[in-house]
């Protein structure tokens, strides 16, 4: 009891000290993010969340900002060498840690020695980085790359997650326990506060390399429930909600508040219904062709997501590299699709099993829409929706779904490998129907060319060939919608998360 | 009474053995933490996968994990979250004060509304205030709590822009919660006191100091609601219980940085140690309650005592 009652002293203490709290300073804006990643150790992460607000602590050599142009950041210039398996980085001169730490060739060698070793194998990063063989130290300012093979993707990578250059001798004064809390890196903001679960804030770095941000202060709340974050924006609490808090259902809403608006963008991720290519009706090539047809996926988009999406022909959104802005979705026609679902010899009242997302409220939408196009093509579709991590976790990679089922995928790279391979190679926990000899011959031949163009090419021909195949029907690419208020100026909106806000200013 | 009590411990002790193995043995049925968090890497390997694993602890026999969190309850070391490394202890260590002042909010609340109404309801039975009083009860309780929540932000916050619509800063922040857990918690209380203060003022007792002369005021306030708390009591016992399982919801709309909103954070997050812990604090503080309701008696009512 005794314990009790001072527990309740202190959060009583503790509430009473918000009482105090000033009002919102100038150059400061609160941001509302959906999760606390639990972690500020670019290694121990697997949330795209993290990037939200350690894009703004941490640097990468390189770095990819919402206009997706890779561009150089602690390293100023990079050169491939024999046949792209060693990369030789010229380093950024005199920048140092939030710490005073200075920035050097031996903070790049430690950073990827930490997380291809042990501490890294704690995590999930680790596999993102595995075509790194060794970081060899050539000078205070040069550092060469040394990799089992090309990686054509790596250059990309090195801008995100796992890759961000850490503080070698502060890691060892805190221990990997002390950095995980209190984050030091170079970038444009240092971390001040961070009380897990509830919020982080952040201070201007004035002596970043880059020029002091225009803001002095940001502050992060975590807040998981998208109406909680939108009541927040309302009444003024927090200036911008990221995604993926602001459902499209909430759009009108924020349209009609003068002081607020949305901002969004083509993001990563992409959603299709996958087929069970091995049983039931849609074991046939045609059938799922027929099932594609039959439902209008221009007029979902439209109405269901209030236009904030782009109907896609293939697993891949406009900025995915491998795109290919020419490859036509199948049409919508009804009538051809009852066609050849007769030639295929399905009869009418057949049925399939969709499987959703269970928390997924606008895809559950989407699904009953799909099912009803359905229905008028003589297909009976019931939706069966289970709880995220179970579809995701047990029923998908062990193939126990239904005929149907939803894949929503974002990989924060951008290139269709990331998502060809993971959705189509043998044997790859997403792929758990289908295996295709001339598509894995596809995939792995592309993994290694160093050949942009060439590369390219590739990875449309898988885009193509697994269209061919209709091995799932491409639905849409989700924008990146975020809501802020208009005091919030410069804003530009990331499309994978990675949110840097060192030019952003307030009225 | 000291029996009682030793009696009374090792039936808590029991109960807290009992639903953490219970939790521990369900949560490790959801599924693998070590796949959710490679969730979105490609390439996978099982090799990456034990790797994890290994990491999180998850190759020890079960019973080693299950005894390691059980003995954080007297070590204060529940082990490190899944999510990130974060102690679990420093988690609860910034949940469990937020939630325990929700939670007696909501019966302050809770309280000094239904007492005074069940009263005036009991005193004016069958007249129109007792009418309204029991219709407005019942208002209350068929409320939703996560419908009232977002009734009470959109008026007080969006609308009226009176307070803040969530999170834990200040006082006005803990108004909103604990009006929308005390309502519904009103709503039932305002029953139970009116049945407990009617049934109590039939008594002979009761009689007997009226016909003695007192005045109806001291009739009421020291002989009638002394013995009528006795059912509200234990009552509040068992609400504390429903309270702090109810309060998940209410801290996820407020995002009150509470154990509700660990716990869900970490049901999703398929999180064992944080989920176990919150689970086993959570048990024993309402075993620990139950146990400070049946001292309270006692103290109330002199005849429990010499029992």
């Amino acid at each position: 009891m005794k314990k009790t009652l001072t527990a309740t002293a202190m959060a009583v203490a503790l509430a009473a000290t918000g009482l105090a709290a000033p009002a919102m300073a100038e150059g400061k804006i609160t941001v509302s993010s959906p999760q606390d990643p639990g972690s500020w150790d670019p290694i121990d992460t697997f949330l795209i969340n993290w990037a939200s607000l350690a894009t703004n602590v941490f640097e990468g050599l390189t770095y990819r900002g919402p206009d997706m142009e890779l561009v150089p950041a602690l390293a100023t210039s990079w050169e491939t060498l024999d046949d792209g398996t060693r990369i030789r980085f010229t380093l950024r001169e005199g920048v140092t840690f939030h710490n005073g730490e200075p920035f050097n060739a031996d903070a790049v060698k430690f950073t990827f020695e930490r997380l291809l070793g042990d501490e890294g194998a704690k995590g999930p990063q680790q596999a993102n980085y595995t075509s790194i063989k060794e970081v060899e130290v050539i000078d205070e300012t040069t550092v060469d790359f040394h990799l089992t093979q090309a990686d054509p993707v790596l250059l990309t990578k090195l801008a995100g997650y796992g890759a961000m250059i850490v503080p070698p001798q502060y890691i060892a004064e805190v221990g990997d326990a002390g950095f995980n809390n209190n984050p030091v890196g170079t970038g444009p903001f240092k971390m001040t506060s961070y009380t897990p679960k509830v919020g982080a804030s952040l201070a201007a770095n004035a002596d970043y390399w880059g020029g002091a941000p225009n803001l002095s202060e940001v502050d992060y709340r975590f807040i998981s429930e998208p109406s909680t974050a939108l009541a927040e924006l309302q009444s003024g609490g927090v200036d911008v909600v990221i995604p993926p808090s602001v459902p499209v259902g909430m759009i009108p809403t924020i349209d009609a508040d003068q002081n607020l608006e949305i901002i969004s963008t083509a993001g990563p991720t992409v959603t299709a219904l996958r087929f069970d290519t091995g049983s039931g009706i849609t074991a046939d090539e045609n059938v799922r062709k027929a099932l594609i047809m039959a439902v209008d996926r221009n007029a979902i988009v439209e109405t269901i997501l209030a236009g904030q999406a782009s109907v896609i022909a293939s697993f891949q959104g406009g900025r995915s590299f491998g795109y290919d802005a020419t490859m036509e979705p199948l049409p919508y026609d009804l009538e051809k699709a009852k066609a050849m679902l007769k030639e295929a010899g399905v009869a009418q009242g057949a049925s399939v099993e969709i499987n959703t997302r269970g928390n997924d409220a606008t895809f559950n939408e989407v699904a009953q829409a799909v099912a009803a196009y359905l229905s008028m093509a003589g297909v009976n579709a019931t939706i069966k929706p289970y709880e995220t991590n179970v579809l995701l976790n047990d029923i998908i990679p062990q193939g126990k779904t239904g005929e149907m089922f939803q894949q929503s995928w974002g990989g924060w790279t951008f290139d269709y490998d990331n998502t060809a391979y993971a959705m189509y190679h043998t044997g790859q926990k997403w792929n758990p129907y289908d295996s295709d000899a001339d598509l894995d011959a596809m995939l792995e031949t592309q993994r290694p060319m160093t050949d942009r163009a060439e590369r390219e090419k590739v990875l449309q021909q898988i885009a193509a060939y697994a269209a061919d195949r209709a091995l799932e029907m491409p639905l849409y690419n989700m924008n990146a919608i975020y809501a802020i208020n208009k005091r919030v100026q410069n804003f530009e909106p990331a499309p994978d998360n990675r949110l840097r806000l060192d030019k952003v200013s307030v009225e | 009474m000291a029996g009682f009590l030793i009696k009374r411990l090792a039936q808590a002790i029991f109960v807290v053995i009992v639903v953490t193995l219970i939790v521990s043995v369900a949560v490790r049925m959801t599924g693998d933490p070590a796949l959710m968090i490679a969730q979105g890497a490609t390439d996978i390997t099982e090799a990456d996968l034990e790797r994890i694993r290994e990491g999180l602890g998850l190759n020890e026999p079960f019973i080693t994990q299950y005894l390691a969190t059980l003995s954080g309850l007297f070590t204060w070391d529940f082990g490190r979250s899944f999510l990130g490394g974060t102690e679990v202890s420093t988690l609860i260590a910034g949940a469990l004060p937020a939630t325990l002042l929700l939670a007696f909010s909501s019966l302050v609340v809770s309280i000094l509304i239904s007492v005074p109404l069940g009263i005036r309801a009991a005193i004016r039975r069958g007249k129109w205030e007792d009418q309204l009083i029991r219709i407005l009860s019942l208002v209350g309780l068929s409320f939703p709590n996560f419908w009232l929540a977002t009734m009470l932000v959109l008026l007080f916050s969006i609308t009226l822009h009176l307070l803040p619509p969530s999170g834990m800063t200040g006082w006005a922040t803990l108004v909103m919660p604990a009006m929308t857990m005390g309502v519904i918690l009103t709503a039932t209380n305002v029953r139970l006191v009116r049945t407990s203060m009617l049934e109590v003022m039939q008594s002979q007792y009761i009689m007997v100091a009226r016909a003695k002369g007192l005045s109806e005021r001291s009739v009421l306030y020291k002989h009638a609601l002394r013995n009528s708390a006795i059912p509200l009591i234990t009552f509040l016992g068992l609400q504390f219980g429903g309270l702090l399982g109810g309060i998940v919801v209410v801290e996820k709309v407020f995002n009150w940085p509470g154990m509700g909103s660990l716990a869900f954070d970490a049901v999703s997050a398929r999180d064992y140690p944080v989920l176990q812990s919150v689970i086993m604090i959570l048990s024993t503080l309402i075993v620990l309650v139950n146990l400070i309701v049946d001292i309270a008696y006692g103290l109330i009512d002199p005849r429990i005592r010499t029992e």
